[in-house]
């Protein structure tokens, strides 16, 4: 009984832990991710009419970008409401 | 003119000539059939001719094949074949030219002299000022990247790792397959460049004595000065004796853009204009080698 109860108490405190780590961690996620969009954005920019590096590079560099790509659709399909999105990182409501 | 100053050097040196121009016509001026590989004309004297759109191919079957590789999946839906449209990639071309270069000066050690013939200015200069745009764009993309990983160590710092299952981003530099490749890159392209703008290097402007061909050597001089690229020598070539006074005012306007690359003239070959079957290369004047005038 008391050890379940001691289980149940270092669970809450533990779930209290990730909460907060999770909070402070997620301007900082929020920056990578909008880097990571950029970086995608810089290297394949001329399907949105930027100037781009020398193809080549674009192609060198393709095999390694899943993950770049996947954020750079999610931007373009967020960016309607960046606005909330933000709010929505920092807290307001 | 290439053709003939390889043709003159490989009296007293070990020389390979390579083409660049995608309108090969070196097997045409020696006489025999070129094709992608090294051809011995004399003991000391060795033929190539670039196949750009070979180089091409092969460069894009290569990535083709890292994607698919990384995409193994698809093959299960028969969907993998979609990556050969990157084959028909623009932009390609200058890459592969450079490429061409830079293994040429990698592997072929044995010579003494290297002579690239190459295309026209506009396809010439794109090509030589790559190396210098690619850095530029490497660097930017460099910082970004160490931007990104300084982020994820951040996060994983603050984080730690919540679940077994959880995806572990690299932070590391010596883990991120981007960075590495950037940092490939940019030596390759580093490495390149200073060869070109070294001492041992020089290039080496042919030009006809007409108004036309003098403004595009302005433009290709502008170019190189631009891009820090060794200027050695200019040949006037193609002279006829009665237009004499239009190659004098061509060859001032010359040096006053360089002033201080020396002038060699050629005159105009009679065998290429009556159609007598004469070796092409074999011309009477004495091309300077830039190298040996030092």
């Amino acid at each position: 009984m008391i050890s379940s109860m001691v289980r149940w108490v270092r669970r809450i405190f533990a779930d209290f832990d990730a909460t907060h780590r999770e909070k402070a961690a997620a301007l900082t996620v929020m920056e990578m991710e909008e880097l990571e969009n950029i970086f995608a954005l810089l290297l394949i920019g001329s399907f949105a009419g930027f100037s781009s590096p020398p193809t080549f590079l674009a192609v060198e560099l393709l095999p390694y970008m899943e993950r770049e790509l996947q954020i750079l659709c999610k931007r373009a399909k967020d960016c309607n409401d960046m606005l909330a999105e933000m709010c929505g990182t920092i807290g307001i409501d | 003119m290439s053709a003939a100053s390889a043709w003159q050097l490989s009296q007293s040196h070990r020389v390979l000539i390579v083409s660049l121009d995608p309108a090969h016509n070196l097997g045409d001026i020696f006489g025999v059939v070129l094709n992608h590989k090294k051809h011995r004309f004399t003991d000391s004297l060795y033929l190539k001719e670039v196949n750009l759109q070979k180089l091409c191919r092969e460069y894009l079957e290569r990535e083709t094949r890292v994607l698919t590789d990384t995409y193994r999946y698809l093959q299960t839906i028969n969907l993998d074949h979609y990556f050969s449209v990157l084959k028909y990639s623009p932009g390609i071309e200058e890459y592969a030219l450079l490429t061409s270069i830079e293994e040429t000066l990698r592997f072929q050690k044995d010579f003494d002299y290297i002579v690239f013939d190459t295309p026209p200015t506009g396809l010439t200069l794109r090509f030589l000022a790559l190396p210098r745009i690619t850095v530029t764009w490497i660097d930017r993309l460099v910082q970004i990247r160490r931007d990104i990983l300084e982020k994820r160590h951040t996060i994983y710092r603050i984080r730690g790792i919540l679940d077994d299952k959880e995806t572990i981003l690299s932070y590391d530099e010596k883990d991120d397959d981007i960075l590495k490749r950037l940092k490939t890159l940019k030596g390759n392209y580093q490495t390149l460049s200073s060869r070109l703008q070294g001492e041992d290097c020089g290039i080496v402007l042919v030009y006809n004595p007409d108004t036309l061909s003098l403004k595009e050597s302005k433009r290709l001089i502008d170019g190189l000065r631009d891009l820090k690229l060794p200027l050695r020598l200019l040949i006037n070539n193609k002279i006829q004796i009665k237009y004499k006074a239009m190659a004098d005012h061509v060859d001032s306007a010359m040096q006053a853009l360089a002033p201080a690359v020396p002038i060699q003239r050629v005159a105009l070959s009679e065998s290429l204009l009556d159609g007598q079957n004469s070796t092409l290369y074999d011309i009477s004047e004495t091309i300077l080698s830039p190298f040996e005038m030092k």
